[in-house]
């Protein structure tokens, strides 16, 4: 077991440094990034001066290769020249290019070099240039655009409380109500509780919550509240100021009341959206159970029926709903872009698209890399559940 | 150092560089053609021995379109296109009339007083009303003719009448795109429609930039300034050569307009300048370079409570914040579409920053109806040289003075020639104070102007008046390389700045420094005085410090109507009324910025639930939502007032090919 998990956790560490590089190369070559904000600044009565380019290229390393660059987001390094017994070396080594040149050079053996850098950038250069300490000591560096100049982990921080509470709260409702809906449409396969269950589960999956969420707030929030009847509100985490809802009486803004009273339909629209699918999971896995010997020996013996289900039957169906937690961790993490869109739910899911939007490059790796880390913890996890729940299942 | 013998041999292929471009030779061999020569090529020459040194030929984009570089071309185009329709396909639901207005014939709008029949009624605009027989005549004269049977005209090689339509994927672009595709094929001309994200269009190294285009259509932002140095200019024209600097994407190079427009952004006589603005609104519309199409609409929505709110093209509604009035309610809840990235304005100049940044800081003048107000200024009034606030006296030049040239760039005169910051050598062409041309030398006059900027006594809002070390820090850090300022265009050109005393400051700006503008305050000020949470005070923190700094990103101290309580990264901004203030503590005790980052139809939703008080233009931004608000107006639930937005739709035509 123990070498079974320290294999896994390093294979952890090499597949998150696969994906930080990919999503690091990726999303630096796409078009767009920290210049465009320059670009935009660029007003119809003036451009902006070379040197201004130049500072934000260099505020944001974008003067260095890719390589150098990722280095020094992974590590912090290199800071400057590397310094042996008091001894510049590598001081000359050229780590980036600030302005492009356009000259060839003909060598006399016919070799043709382009000269393409006019404003080439050296190893010590970097010496006086801030830089963080790296991903690997936990700073994904600094935002680009969306709080500018501000730690990534900060912002990070400010949206995961919200994040875990919305994601927490519909993937509970999800679980809480799958499993007995599930069950009880497997027992009674084919009633008019299962086809109608069964409708509503696919019509749940069929639908995006961006249409959920939309259809929730044009009725829920703004019909009932013209009609004169208890509605929700639109969207926030909370109220600004305090709101009289009919028969509800006056929910002060920022109490408890307040925030439960705006959980309630992006909660509502995310418990829908998830528990089509674990629903029919659960009910296909009691259905398979159902129809092992086991259980048909058991109501041999005359166990009561009660029993078979929920001992014999369930136990064992609910093994590879386990394999299922393991994309909880990573979507606790993650949150519900979509959602949290719509409802304007100050969460990560949020601050991830907006991070791509504005090419906020830090923040959006820093989403990535901590997405995939939970996610493959989340599957060491449900290995180490199934030896749990399963005793015939030994890890090695 | 490089030794003589290898200089020679860049001479060399220089010389044989420009005497092969004086023979004419084929494009597209790889002539020797220019040689750009830094210290590192030579270092690689003398290690390598190189016996030659050629540059890489780079694409001119000076080629004519074979299509649209002919006039009757794009005047058929502008006369087959019904710009009113256009209109109506994306703001179908106002009255004939408001859509009318919105229409555009030139490339400033019609409401601004730059406007050439603003300025003469009777000024020599070329005006293409919808006219699609002219058009198809037009383009029969062009030798465009419609085959027998066929929809699409073609050449006498038989080459059809094709041109690419790029655009954005923006569905308000689409809906009007596809109008404009549909006018067009009446007139037999095929657009073949490209609508790509922004990112790509609008990319620093695609689309746009590179001119990568031959219809384009996209939006300018008009502003209170009139625009166009660096649209129309004949040296704006992006090119590989000049690394893709400039917006005139087109390659238009009308000189009479080129210099016209040179000219108006270097003269201080308003009226001079009018004129010559129209001079180039005519030729813009008469050489038909870009159909200017209609400007945008544009609409703040609020409460129907609220009273002051001052909705304008040009100025941010938050600029009355001090004036609003919401009777019963002490908080003023206004929808942001994104957060501000920073409040540190020197580096920020994004929309929701200013909206912000007003509040906390006020103004020292607004501008209204493109033009400008004086606000904080001393006497309700800007320095001008009329008023004697500045003067402008003829100079002669010195060696070493710092010197701006007709172009507008500055430099040092070193050895009789003017050199930048980058060290690149500059034109020596210059302005006098009557706007003739001069060779810039030492003992040539030039203009140079010094104003003094007065303001109103005013404290910040923890009750300190603001002092001569507020705007000594202000333009310290405006000024320093390192302070994360964005643009240093300004602090460029200044010669001395000298804080006066309390409350006025003295700019002297470079010689041959002429900006229009120059009655408005360039520089700010800071509270030397804050506490920082480490004990420094603000005038202690060196200026490359403020971009990370919460005291100035996130929580500073400003003079203006609100100070701030309390930033939830992501979620609001919460303001209370700055009983310091200088025309008095506001009536509305709170303002809450709500962010909205999911797009405008949550921000209208919580509009009509009551939960939000004030939804701005830059939220509601063009799309269904402005629509809604606009009918639940009309239905009197809350007040949104359409306008013509200073951001125009047009669609450019390209001159060259590469």
């Amino acid at each position: 077991m123990a070498n079974y998990l320290v294999r896994r956790f390093i294979l952890v560490f090499v597949m998150a440094f696969v994906v930080s590089l990919a999503s690091f190369v990726l999303l630096y070559s796409a078009p767009g990034g920290p210049l465009e904000q320059l670009v935009a600044l660029q007003s119809t009565t003036r451009r902006p001066d070379p040197d201004e380019i130049e500072r934000i290229m260099k505020r944001y390393d974008l003067d260095l290769n890719l390589f150098v660059r990722y280095l020094r987001w992974l590590t912090g390094h290199p800071r400057g020249p590397i310094v042996i017994g008091g001894q510049e070396v590598f001081g000359d080594l050229q780590v980036g290019c600030l302005k492009e040149g356009q000259a060839r050079l003909v060598y006399p053996d016919g070799r043709v070099v382009e000269i393409n850098c006019a404003k080439p950038v050296f190893l010590r250069d970097l010496a006086d240039r801030p830089t963080g300490n790296g991903v690997i000591r936990l700073d994904f560096g600094r935002s680009q655009q969306l709080a500018r100049e501000q730690p990534v982990i900060e912002l990070i921080e400010s949206r995961l409380g919200n994040t875990l509470l919305l994601m927490g709260l519909s993937t509970f409702f999800a679980i809480a109500l799958s499993i007995p809906i599930g069950i009880y449409s497997a027992v009674k396969q084919y009633s008019r509780f299962d086809y109608f269950f069964t409708t509503l589960t696919f019509f749940g999956s069929g639908m995006p919550t961006l249409f959920t969420g939309v259809m929730g707030i044009l009725v829920f929030a703004l019909l009932f509240q013209r009609l004169g009847l208890p509605y929700l509100p639109a969207g926030l985490v909370e109220s600004n100021r305090d709101a009289v809802v009919p028969l509800l009486g006056t929910i002060k803004a920022g109490s408890f009341a307040d925030r439960l009273w705006h959980l309630i339909l992006p909660v509502a629209v995310l418990t829908f959206f998830n528990l089509a699918g674990w629903t029919r999971f659960i009910r296909s896995s009691m259905l398979e159970v159902l129809r092992q010997d086991y259980v048909r020996t058991a109501r041999a013996k005359g166990v009561v029926e009660r029993l078979v289900i929920l001992k014999h039957a369930l136990r064992n169906a609910l093994i590879p709903f386990v394999t299922l937690l393991a994309g909880v961790l990573p979507t606790l993490f993650g949150g519900a872009i979509i959602t949290e869109s719509v409802f304007n739910w100050s969460g990560i899911g949020r601050l991830f698209i907006n991070a791509l939007v504005a090419s906020d490059y830090p923040v959006a790796i820093a989403y990535v890399l901590i997405s995939t880390f939970l996610t493959l913890i989340g599957f060491i996890l449900s290995d180490v559940l199934y030896t749990v729940v399963d005793p015939r299942i030994r890890l090695s | 150092m490089p030794s003589r013998k290898h200089y020679s041999v860049l001479a060399l292929a220089a010389t044989t560089s420009l005497l092969l471009a004086a023979c004419g030779a084929p494009a597209g061999t790889p002539v020797v053609q220019t040689v750009v020569v830094t210290q590192e090529v030579v270092k690689e020459v003398e290690k390598e021995k190189v016996v030659e040194i050629t540059a890489t030929p780079v694409p001119e984009w000076t080629t004519p379109h074979p299509i649209l570089s002919d006039i009757r071309v794009r005047q058929a185009i502008a006369y087959c296109t019904d710009r009113e329709k256009l209109i109506e396909s994306v703001y179908g639901y106002l009255p004939e009339e408001d859509r009318k207005k919105l229409l555009m014939d030139t490339f400033i709008p019609k409401d601004s007083v730059w406007y050439a029949r603003n300025v003469d009624p009777n000024a020599n605009i070329v005006d293409y009303p919808y006219d699609p027989e002219k058009g198809k005549a037009l383009l029969e004269e062009a030798g465009w003719k419609l085959p027998q049977g066929g929809s699409i005209r073609v050449n006498d090689k038989g080459e059809p009448l094709a041109l690419r339509f790029t655009t954005t994927n923006a569905p308000f672009r689409q809906t009007w795109g596809a109008v404009f595709v549909s006018q067009l094929q009446q007139c037999g001309i095929q657009l073949l429609p490209s609508y790509i994200p922004g990112s790509i269009w609008f990319g620093g190294n695609s689309g746009l930039r590179r001119r990568d285009f031959e219809l384009g259509a996209f939006a300018w932002v008009g502003e209170t300034e009139p625009p166009g140095v660096t649209l129309y200019a004949c040296d704006q024209i992006p090119r590989p050569d000049n690394g893709w600097q400039g917006q005139n994407y087109m390659g238009w190079c009308n000189e009479r307009a080129s210099t016209a427009i040179k000219q108006a952004n270097n003269t201080l006589n308003d009226a001079e300048r009018k004129r010559l603005y129209a001079i180039v609104q005519e030729e813009f519309s008469k050489d038909m370079i870009s159909l200017p199409l209609f400007q945008r609409l544009e609409a703040t929505a609020h409460n129907k409570e609220l009273k002051g709110l001052k909705a304008d093209p040009t100025e941010y509604y938050t600029a009355s914040i001090a004036d609003w009035e919401l009777p019963g309610k002490d908080t003023v809840i206004i929808a942001l579409g994104q957060e501000p990235a920073s409040l540190f304005l020197l580096q920020e100049s994004a929309a929701v920053a200013t909206i912000v940044g007003q509040t906390v800081f006020g103004t020292l003048y607004t501008q209204y109806s493109y033009g400008f107000q004086p606000v904080l200024l001393e006497g309700d009034q800007f320095p001008t040289i009329e008023n004697g606030g500045a003067q402008n006296v003829e100079v002669e030049v010195q060696e070493g003075d710092l010197v701006v040239n007709a172009d507008g760039d500055v430099g040092t005169l070193k050895g009789g020639k003017l050199i930048d910051r980058e060290g690149n050598e500059l034109s020596l062409k210059g302005k006098d104070i009557n706007g003739n041309e001069v060779e810039i030398k030492a003992g040539v006059k030039l203009p140079q102007l010094t104003v003094t900027y007065k303001f109103k006594p005013h404290k910040w809002s923890d009750g300190e008046p603001v002092k001569k070390a507020d705007w000594e820090l202000g333009y310290k850090v405006a000024c320093d390389r390192e302070s994360g300022a964005v643009s240093f265009f300004t602090c460029d050109r200044v010669v001395s700045h000298e804080v006066l005393d309390d409350n006025s400051y003295r700019v002297v700006y470079a010689k041959g420094y002429q900006p229009p503008t120059y009655y408005l305050p360039p520089f700010g000020y800071y509270p030397s005085h804050q506490k920082l949470a480490d004990g420094r005070t603000l005038a202690e923190v060196p200026p490359k410090e403020f971009k990370n700094l919460k005291e100035v990103t996130d929580t500073p101290l400003g003079t203006g109507p609100y100070r701030i309580k309390e930033w939830q990264r992501g979620q609001r901004i919460v303001l209370e009324a700055n009983p310091n203030f200088w025309k008095g503590e506001p009536k509305i005790k709170n303002v809450i910025f709500q962010v909205f980052e999911g797009g405008p139809a949550g921000a209208v939703a919580a509009l009509l639930q009551g939960t939000v008080d004030v939804v701005g233009k830059e939220v509601l931004g063009a799309g269904q939502e402005l629509q809604t608000v606009i009918e639940e107006a009309n239905k009197g639930t809350i007040v949104a007032e359409p306008m013509g937005s200073p951001t125009w739709e047009h669609v450019d035509f390209n001159l060259n090919v590469r």
